[in-house]
């Protein structure tokens, strides 16, 4: 459904995006992630024809966004980050200019204009100048604008921003729905977004893409795994039972503020080891130290994480523009 | 053109369900009629002069400084806002990511001000009815001067236009645009300043003046007409080309 190679923007000075490739295939629903700056916007921009790539190229549905614009802008509703909207006209007016201007024949624009209101959940406010609603609404409308034509793409630029966490899980509720029967990509910087809503994500730092993967194949990136465990006993002694274990890469020992006699101690394994195993033995030997096992939590990668290591690794190469 | 017939409802929509057109109806209508009304006053103090021209071709033509000092204030007023407000706002990315043209853009947009324009003047041919009740009206004059009006106006509009193209602010677009099209009439003013020679024939063949003048006389001369045309049509095509490289921004 969207094919970017090698895609690139220069502002001049700037370089944006910087050889960009990815694809998103028919049905997906993918995230695309990263901090503020990382050049999401401008990508997404690219993708849906509003800006020139300075090189590389992208396919919407087959046709090229350079050479055949107006056949590529025909198959996908794009929704820019701000949601602008002609304040004066009513929301149907709106979504009837925008189906006529998305050549929405002539018999079927009631009937699209009917359909993206209750798409949206906004038919309540049909009649409503858009100036007098709030942004919820506004984002809604927004998000009705991109249905009216029943593209087959839909690209989302931060559809949940600036809303109250109400709002968020409607329009997370939505972009489920109508990933059942469109290809969606949308961009966030919020991780549990792309956890609840997408299957797949592509992740932006510095212009670049540094990851793409299934969210789990996102998690299992992060290298090491750590396990937290609780232990009542002397901290010293009980970090050096298990630091010369094989398998172990580091150990962490702090004591409870208040409870000095409880100790935390962060069991990180190394990536090529069998975690279990060696989780195992590590309790055993503290044991054998003396140490009364309280708990043990295996800490699984967060995204969050996951997210941090890939784009603070990137972070340095942003400014050698 | 794809997307043109959108365009230029949605334009004309935005035009007539905000105050801007109303209210630039309304300033627009008291000054012409206040022209008109001392013109025609003028005119009953000359009871007893053979003249050759009436209070309408004086109207559109030998006082047309005030009509067309009108146009200085009205025309920009009304093109502003084309590309500038969707810029500001952000909707330009709406615009320009759905399947449509820049000249399908421009020209709606262009248009809709066009109609709007005419639709200003309309009221206007009540003066010449309300004339006719004392005396004979050569409609051939007053078809020939509302040509030129509109003639003027493609100009001066499509000036306009390509100025709001040029900021994001509608104020600067304003300004542009005032200082565009005063510079045109400007230029006309050279007709009575150089000596007759090739300066003084350049800027009488320019000149807003006496094409007015000479229309509200009856004199149709094609050459005004390919002169507003090619303004118009110049301007709307560098315009489509502004909307298109802002693409690569």
């Amino acid at each position: 459904m969207i094919e970017a190679r090698h895609v690139t923007k220069d502002y001049g000075s700037v370089v944006a995006v910087r050889d960009v490739s990815f694809d998103v295939a028919q049905g997906e629903i993918v995230g695309f992630l990263g901090p503020n700056g990382a050049g999401k916007t401008t990508t997404l921009r690219m993708l849906a024809g509003f800006l020139g790539a300075t090189s590389g190229s992208v396919k919407i549905h087959g046709h090229d966004i350079a050479t055949e614009s107006l056949e590529a802008r025909a198959k996908l509703g794009y929704m820019p980050e701000a949601a602008p909207l002609y304040t004066e006209l009513r929301v149907r007016e709106y979504l009837a200019f925008r189906a006529a201007l998305k050549r929405v024949p002539g018999r079927e624009r009631k009937a699209a204009v009917e359909r993206s209101l209750e798409q949206a959940a906004v038919t309540d406010v049909a009649e409503t100048p858009i100036g007098q609603l709030s942004k919820g609404y506004r984002q809604r409308v927004a998000l009705a604008d991109a249905l009216v034509s029943n593209p087959p793409l839909l690209i989302l630029d931060e559809p949940t921003a600036g809303l109250d966490p109400n709002q968020i899980v409607e329009v997370r509720k939505l972009v489920r729905e109508l990933g059942q029967s469109h290809t969606i990509l949308l961009s966030t910087h919020i991780l549990p977004e792309v956890e609840a809503v997408c299957e797949r994500a592509l992740v932006i730092a510095g212009g670049r893409l540094v990851a793409e993967g299934t969210i789990a194949e996102l998690q299992a990136r992060k290298r090491g795994r750590e396990t937290r465990l609780t232990v009542r006993g002397d901290a010293e002694k009980l970090a050096a039972a298990v630091r010369e274990l094989a398998g172990v890469k580091e150990v962490r020992a702090s004591t409870l503020a208040g409870a000095p006699e409880i100790v935390e101690l962060v069991l990180e394994t190394l990536p090529d080891a069998d975690a279990e195993s060696t989780l195992e033995r590590a309790v055993a030997a503290l044991v054998a130290a003396g140490g009364g096992v309280r708990q043990v939590t295996p800490a699984r990668a967060s995204l969050e994480a996951v997210f941090a290591e890939l784009t603070q690794a990137e972070e340095p190469k942003a400014g050698d523009a | 053109m794809s997307g043109f017939a959108a365009v230029y409802r949605r334009e004309m929509l935005s035009l007539w369900v905000t105050p801007l057109a109303w209210v630039l109806l309304v300033v627009f209508l008291l000054l012409q009629g206040t022209i008109f009304y001392s013109i025609v006053v003028h005119f009953t103090s000359l009871a007893d002069l053979a003249v050759e021209t009436g209070p309408v071709e004086a109207y559109f033509g030998q006082e047309s400084v005030f009509l067309l000092m009108t146009l200085l204030l009205v025309c920009p007023a009304l093109t502003m806002r084309t590309f500038a407000e969707e810029r500001r706002s952000g909707t330009i990315e709406t615009l320009l990511t759905a399947p449509v043209t820049p000249a399908g853009i421009v020209l709606g947009k262009y248009l809709a001000v066009l109609t709007t324009y005419c639709a200003m003047w309309a009221p206007t041919v009540l003066y010449v009815v309300v004339l006719r009740k004392t005396g004979s009206i050569d409609w051939h004059t007053v078809g020939s001067s509302y040509l030129g009006l509109f003639g003027v106006g493609a100009a001066y509009l499509a000036l306009g236009t390509l100025m709001s193209s040029m900021s994001k602010s509608q104020l600067i677009a304003l300004l542009l645009a005032i200082f565009a099209e005063f510079g045109l009439f400007v230029l006309g003013v050279g007709e009575y300043v150089f000596e007759p020679g090739l300066l003084h024939d350049v800027c009488a063949h320019l000149s807003i003046g006496s094409q007015m003048e000479e229309m509200s006389r009856g004199i149709v001369d094609l050459r005004r007409i390919v002169f507003d045309g090619s303004i118009a049509v110049t301007s709307l095509f560098v315009t489509s080309r502004v909307v298109d490289s802002w693409r690569w921004g």
